[in-house]
């Protein structure tokens, strides 16, 4: 992690060291690509040059760059492997510069189960490239066909035994050449380090006090700032008295400009108390601008909704009976473990951000304008936060920092998220409904499909400074631009909202509410959670009307055979077909099955569960669950389980207990107890996750793939358990019980 | 400002520091140790969990002025990357961790609870480790971590 | 054998036989009143109409039977839940309708002999831990709808776990003479002086609430005292306050804070429900508003007789911080520990309050339990927080049993005493502390 400030600009580093090969050096599949328009793989399309992904110092210390952060996803460790099996040098000698608007390629977010394969490819190929152009190089020093070197531990040797290293092949120089849409990346039989389970770089650290994550950053002369925050968007400030805040023990300045308040101290738990104090030396008036108490439904019906979009449209819809049911989702929190940090100092004109922003590149542009300074003055290195399963308060907290550098310039202020603020103010998981209706044909196949889905925006993330919160509360504060939808195939309300099922006769349509009540963003699968569980839960309940089992109605419905082995893998290692519901004197159970393709077009995950239910007290426990996953290509086996299992858990969590609560003028929940998420006594008996991988395949996002389809596997059992079929969620105490 | 002398993972420490100050501020800010985390601050996450006289206490609730003379202990206490302590190593060898934040916690919620019953049952870990929160859905390997600790001798996991 | 003359017969002959005749007209009196007969199991409960189950459910959490009888969330009415009693430990039993282990095999005879007699369905005696006390001025239309609800819940298999009684107490005949004592069958009669929602109040209050079991003073025997009504009492170590003229609670109950704390839990900027009673409001909180309200109404009726005493003016006790200890006060030492621990613990929620939205916490001048007799519920309270059930949102008081030491614990009790409810001192409060460690 680096602590200086702004390095020189990469472009200085590259004119100084590039390496200009002459033509003959370039391998053979590089010669068609010089200047050539075909896409080059992954992010290679967006950062062609080879030494934007790897450069080796004349001591051979190989660095390997990405735009990709980590999330505690485990990346860092994958894509380490990934460029590791392509160099062949073990793990460990190979650095990783994780997003830094400075140093990495500007890959955009961290999000959407992307960074696989954008990253992940790209580093492949880049690696590969780089490595045959040092065979090359070798091969031409020594005068050897490059096919007759070995490569070990990044050292060629010829067949006489003569031996060139990286270091010493590039002397210092660096491989700027344009990446070829060729690559000839090793094949998946002779892997010797992608695809086993090397175990995560970044844990030994994390379980014995080592330095991690942006919050234990620790700059000389750093001070601690706390913003206090309207208690509603609405709140008008009415009176502030700054004066007793001010002469408060260490207290080096008070910031107001407009709503926007803030103290800055010189210790951190000095900065808690004042901003307590100024909390209590504002008066508010608080608009009644919500529907408190009202439920899912009514919610997204407060909205205002665009024009509809059918986004799918196949076949003719039979007349007939239909059944039809409506399911609907609250707003949800991400609800970091822990609130968002950042740390951000201004010397001599030029801001250094430490941030576990998702997109640094994109920060860097919203605080551009929030600033009113260039971009090049700015530089946002990604620092760890902890998990953020999506657009987080991570953005909005370095916005508050950059702006109270500002204030105080020269001297480093990390500003930390209270709990409070992170529940109140990160932009929420949109409220969603969707209205299904279906009908069998009488060869029990589903021969009319119609599903319509409203939802709030599902990206707030910037790139403009209206999309920091800091800015909404200035004197002159910056509008938040108007929301647009993802378009399909990836979507943002209406993610999975088409069925990856063979369906004849399908309409698909889209509502999109460009405003939410409140605000609303990215959280972990964006619309598949809700339209997941929605489809899951219908294509049970279909196939009930027809007394059919619902993973041989599933089946029937799916032509990817990839699909049909998922589903088929999840039900037999779950016994499916052998299960009979056991005795009742020792709790009801039930079983229940969901299958989705994360955005039609990502890893595939089947889910089957036992879950456990008591009416009478409404409590809902998952006892067993069993997941079978296709993500393509597997670079770290347990990487993929420890993504799985932790999805299961955390949609658990989110379907059984979940639900942002507020009256007619604030949000109420907001803290763990207001807001409660599942605890060890909750959790799963046991989880298994059967990975089936493809080597050689592309690889696919699966850090999302869990979500939906443990929401529609618990709809379901739970229905199995005790025929209480729920649409709306979370499936809570109260709504299992049917009363409060 | 006061000054207050600290036994934390058995060296002396002398600070300065309001009497209210959390010891989680003094452990990070005064001590420079990154094992106990901010999560909440109100008693409710456990992720600023650490060991007084041998209690798992929840650091962010705990003033300053009220540790006395009892040994404050925290992961840094249990071992290092290269000579982790019995639960660390389980931790490690189960890959237990996401993102990692709550992990420092839960292992000194866990060391308090071996370090009086060492050998429990699966029911009494989970019900002992239930203040904790994680939010990664990490619970399965912390429990087999945790377990696995259990069942190694101390100094092996 | 020679025969003896008549006159020469022991003298002591008339008087033994009248000694026996005496034990055997006693034993058989005493065998009569504490044997019971079995009544023979039933193999297949009867139907019941959906309204009758319904309303039995609304009864049950009047009764609040969960609150002993589901220990387990996962396993309701299953019972497992452990009650310490001056007499041993009584294990709630399994009432689903499990054949073998619970009480499946009920009639509604058998049922309603529970209820009303406290007599179990093969004739044992049941303890009174069980407040059959008060389930007996049940009307017999709502025992038939607690049938109807008992019967068509889940039958789970939990057999009942044996009970750890002090000698002699686990000789269960013996509660017979304990329902001599404090077994009053009568019918529960309304009050013709009060209005129809009060009476539902009392009845719902004696019937199934059952508050004066907590509420009320228990005599040497363990029954009600019902000299000394709703003057307060103890439970599973907790002080309970009084409900008539001796409420401690500084702030005059309203029938509307009644009814939100019955409800909820929370009277705002009034009380918070902790310990005992946070499982009665879990309850309560299920059953029908009319009948909380009449609740409230009763309980309104005892509350407003405590007389206005002196107190801290209202103004006061909203102002939020406490005063620090006079120089003079004998007790400076304590209290100065006293002051230090609260504000570096408690001040920070219970004077400056958290952001709204989360809940500012009490001011604790308005704090009930320092005004208690007996400083066992604070020390409770400061020791084991409050926290909402398991997967229910709720308000949070973190439990500083670990933070504070036994010391710091007693000064603050003491110096929240005095501060706080400026009231005479709790004798022995380090004793108290110590006690309350106890499981």
């Amino acid at each position: 992690m680096s602590a200086a400030p702004s390095s020189p600009a990469r472009r200085r580093i590259l004119a100084a060291g590039s390496l200009t090969l002459a033509f003959s050096m370039v391998p053979a599949w590089g010669q068609g690509g010089k200047g050539g328009k075909a896409k080059l793989p992954g992010s290679l399309d967006k950062a062609p040059m080879l030494d934007a992904w790897i450069r080796i110092d004349a001591g051979g210390r190989v660095t390997v760059y990405t735009g990709k952060a980590e999330l505690g996803q485990g990346i860092k460790t994958a894509l380490l492997q990934v460029a590791a099996e392509e160099l062949q040098l073990a793990p460990a000698r190979l650095s990783l510069v994780t997003a830094d608007t400075a140093l990495t390629p500007d890959e955009g977010y961290t999000a959407g189960s992307h960074s696989m394969q954008d990253s992940g490819t790209a580093l492949r190929h880049a690696c590969a490239q780089a490595r045959d152009v040092l065979a090359e190089m070798t091969a031409q020093r020594f005068g050897v066909p490059a096919a007759s070197l070995a490569l070990r531990e990044g050292v060629f040797a010829a067949p006489d035994g003569r031996r060139a290293n990286y270091g010493e092949l590039l002397a210092g120089k660096q491989l700027h050449l344009r990446a070829s849409p060729a690559s000839a990346p090793r094949l998946p039989a002779a892997h010797t380090v992608a695809g086993k389970s090397l175990a995560r770089v970044d844990i030994p650290a994390k379980v014995t006090g080592g330095r991690a994550y942006v919050q234990d950053l620790r700059l000389p002369g750093m001070v601690h700032g706390r913003v206090v925050r309207p208690p509603s968007p609405g709140a008008r400030l009415l009176s502030l008295d700054v004066q007793a805040v001010a002469r408060l023990p260490g207290v080096l300045k008070v910031v107001r400009d407009g709503r926007f308040l803030a103290v800055i101290a010189d210790g951190e738990y000095r900065a808690v108390k004042a901003a307590a104090a100024l909390a209590q030396a504002a008066r508010w008036q608080m608009p009644a601008e919500f529907p408190g108490g009202a439920g899912n439904a009514a919610l997204v019906a407060a909205q205002p909704t665009a024009q509809p979009e059918t986004i799918l449209e196949r076949g003719a819809l039979p007349a007939g009976p239909m059944l039809r049911a409506s399911y609907t989702r609250p707003f949800q929190l991400h609800g970091s473990i822990g609130p968002s940090c950042a740390v951000a100092q201004l010397v001599q004109g030029r801001y250094t951000v430490w941030t576990h922003s998702q997109g640094v590149f994109p920060l860097r542009a919203a605080l551009a304008e929030l600033l009113g300074t260039d971009k090049e003055q700015i530089r946002c290195i990604h620092t760890e936060g902890s998990g953020c399963y999506g657009h987080n308060a991570a953005d909005d907290v370095a916005a508050d920092a950059a702006l109270l550098a500002r204030a105080l310039p020269g001297r480093p202020v990390r500003v930390q998220w209270m709990r409070e603020d992170e529940h109140g103010w990160e932009p929420f998981g949109p409220p969603m409904r969707a209205e299904v209706q279906g009908a069998l044909g009488p060869d029990g196949r589903i021969a009319a499909w119609q599903y319509a889905v409203w939802s709030a925006p599902h990206n707030a993330r910037p790139g403009k400074a209206g999309n920091l919160l800091a800015a909404t509360h200035l004197e002159k504060p910056f509008a938040p631009p108007p929301a647009k939808p993802i378009p399909q195939p990836e979507g943002g309300g209406d993610r999975n909202a088409i069925p990856y099922y063979v369906l004849p006769n399908a309409r698909v349509v889209h509502h999109f509410q460009p405003q939410a009540i409140l605000r609303t963003s990215a959280v972990r699968s964006l619309g598949a959670y809700c339209n997941v569980f929605a489809i899951e839960s219908f294509m049970d309940e279909l196939a009930a009307s027809g007394r059919i089992d619902p993973v041989a109605f599933r089946l029937r419905h799916l032509d990817d055979p990839r699909a049909i082995e998922v589903v088929r893998t999840a039900a037999a290692r779950f016994g499916w077909d052998a299960w009979r519901r056991p005795d009742p004197r020792h709790g009801r159970r039930g079983r229940g099955f969901a299958f989705a393709r994360y955005k039609n077009l990502a890893a595939y995950c089947a889910l089957a569960l036992e879950v456990e239910v008591a009416l009478d007290t409404g409590w809902v426990r998952i006892v067993r669950a069993v997941a079978a996953v296709d993500c393509g290509e597997v670079v770290n086996p347990d990487g993929v389980r420890n993504q799985i299992e932790g999805g299961i858990i955390q949609s658990a969590s989110w379907t059984l207990l979940e639900k942002v609560r507020f009256d007619d003028s604030q949000v109420l929940t907001r803290d763990w107890g207001a807001y409660p998420i599942l605890r060890f006594g909750q959790v799963p008996d046991r989880i298994e996750v059967h990975l089936l991988d493809r080597p050689g395949q592309p690889f696919l996002g699966t850090g999302e793939a869990a979500q939906g389809p443990a929401a529609g596997a618990i709809a379901n059992a739970v229905f199995d358990a005790c025929g209480l079929r729920l649409r709306d969620l979370p499936l809570d105490r109260a709504s299992v019980r049917g009363r409060a | 400002m006061t000054t207050y002398q600290l036994s934390v993972n058995g060296r002396g420490h002398s600070v300065d520091a309001d009497p209210d100050t959390p010891l989680l501020y003094v452990l990070r800010n005064d001590l420079q140790l990154n094992g106990a985390k901010f999560g909440c601050g109100l008693g409710q996450c456990g992720a600023c969990t650490v060991l007084v006289g041998g209690e798992a206490v929840l650091s962010c609730l705990m003033p300053v002025a009220a540790v006395g003379a009892r040994k404050v202990r925290t992961v840094e206490g249990l071992g290092t990357a290269d000579a982790p302590g019995r639960l660390q190593q389980a931790f490690i060898a189960e890959q237990a961790a996401q993102c990692g934040y709550c992990i420092a916690g839960m292992i000194m919620r866990a060391e308090a609870l071996l370090a009086r019953k060492p050998s429990p049952t699966d029911a009494e870990i989970r019900r002992h480790m239930a203040p904790n929160l994680c939010r990664c859905g990490t619970h399965m390997r912390i429990l087999r971590a945790v377990k696995r600790a259990a069942g190694s001798p101390e100094g092996k996991a | 054998m020679e025969q003896h003359p008549r006159s020469k017969r022991p003298r002591r002959r008339p008087v033994f036989t009248f000694i026996l005749l005496l034990a055997f007209v006693l034993a058989a009196g005493a065998f009569a009143l504490m044997w019971r007969p079995a009544l023979a199991p039933q193999q297949r409960a009867p139907s019941f109409d959906a309204a009758t189950v319904q309303k039995g459910a609304r009864l049950a959490a009047l009764g609040t039977c969960a609150a002993c009888h589901t220990a387990d969330p996962a396993r309701p009415y299953a019972g497992g839940l452990a009650l310490a009693t001056p007499f041993g430990t009584v294990y709630s039993t399994n009432i689903t309708p499990d054949a073998q282990s619970g009480i499946g095999q009920w009639s509604e005879e058998a049922f309603t002999r529970a209820l009303r007699a406290g007599v179990s369905r093969d004739g044992h005696l049941l303890y009174p831990a069980f407040p059959y006390d008060h389930y007996t001025r049940l009307r017999h239309d709502d025992i038939h709808a607690l049938y109807a609800w008992f019967m068509t819940r889940t039958p789970l298999d939990a057999p009942a776990r044996p009970n750890d009684m002090r000698f002699p107490f686990g000789f269960r005949p013996l509660v017979a003479f304990w329902n001599l004592l404090y077994l009053d069958q009568a019918t529960w009669q309304p009050d013709p002086q009060q209005s129809p929602a009060w009476n539902r109040g009392a009845y719902i209050a004696d019937a199934l609430s059952h508050c004066g079991a907590c509420h009320t003073p228990r005599t040497r025997l363990g029954g009600t005292d019902q000299r000394r009504y709703l003057d307060g009492g103890e439970a599973e170590g907790w002080y309970v306050p009084a409900l008539n003229a001796h409420s401690p609670s500084p702030l005059p109950w309203t029938r509307e804070h009644l009814a939100s704390y019955l409800r909820t839990g929370i009277a705002p900027g009034h009380a918070v429900a902790g310990g005992p009673m946070q499982g009665v409001v879990e309850n309560l909180r299920l059953a029908d508003d009319q009948d909380i309200d009449a609740l409230a109404t009763w309980l309104h009726g005892y509350l407003q007789k405590a007389p206005a005493q002196a107190r801290p003016a209202p103004a006061a006790l909203r102002s939020g911080g406490l005063a620090s200890p006079d120089a003079g006060d004998p007790d400076a030492a304590r209290m100065r520990l006293g002051r230090e621990v609260y504000a570096t613990n408690c001040a920070r929620c219970h004077e400056a309050g958290r952001t709204p939205g989360s809940g500012g916490a009490l001011p604790l001048q308005q704090a009930i339990a320092l005004y208690d007799p007996d400083p066992r519920s604070l020390i409770h309270i400061v020791r084991g927080g409050i926290e909402p059930p398991d997967g229910e949102p709720g308000r949070w008081m973190p439990g500083f049993g670990a933070i504070l030491d036994d010391a710091q614990t007693a000064a603050l009790a003491a110096y929240l005493r005095r501060y706080g409810a400026q009231q005479a001192p709790w004798p022995e409060i380090e004793d108290s502390v110590r006690k309350a460690k106890q499981p």
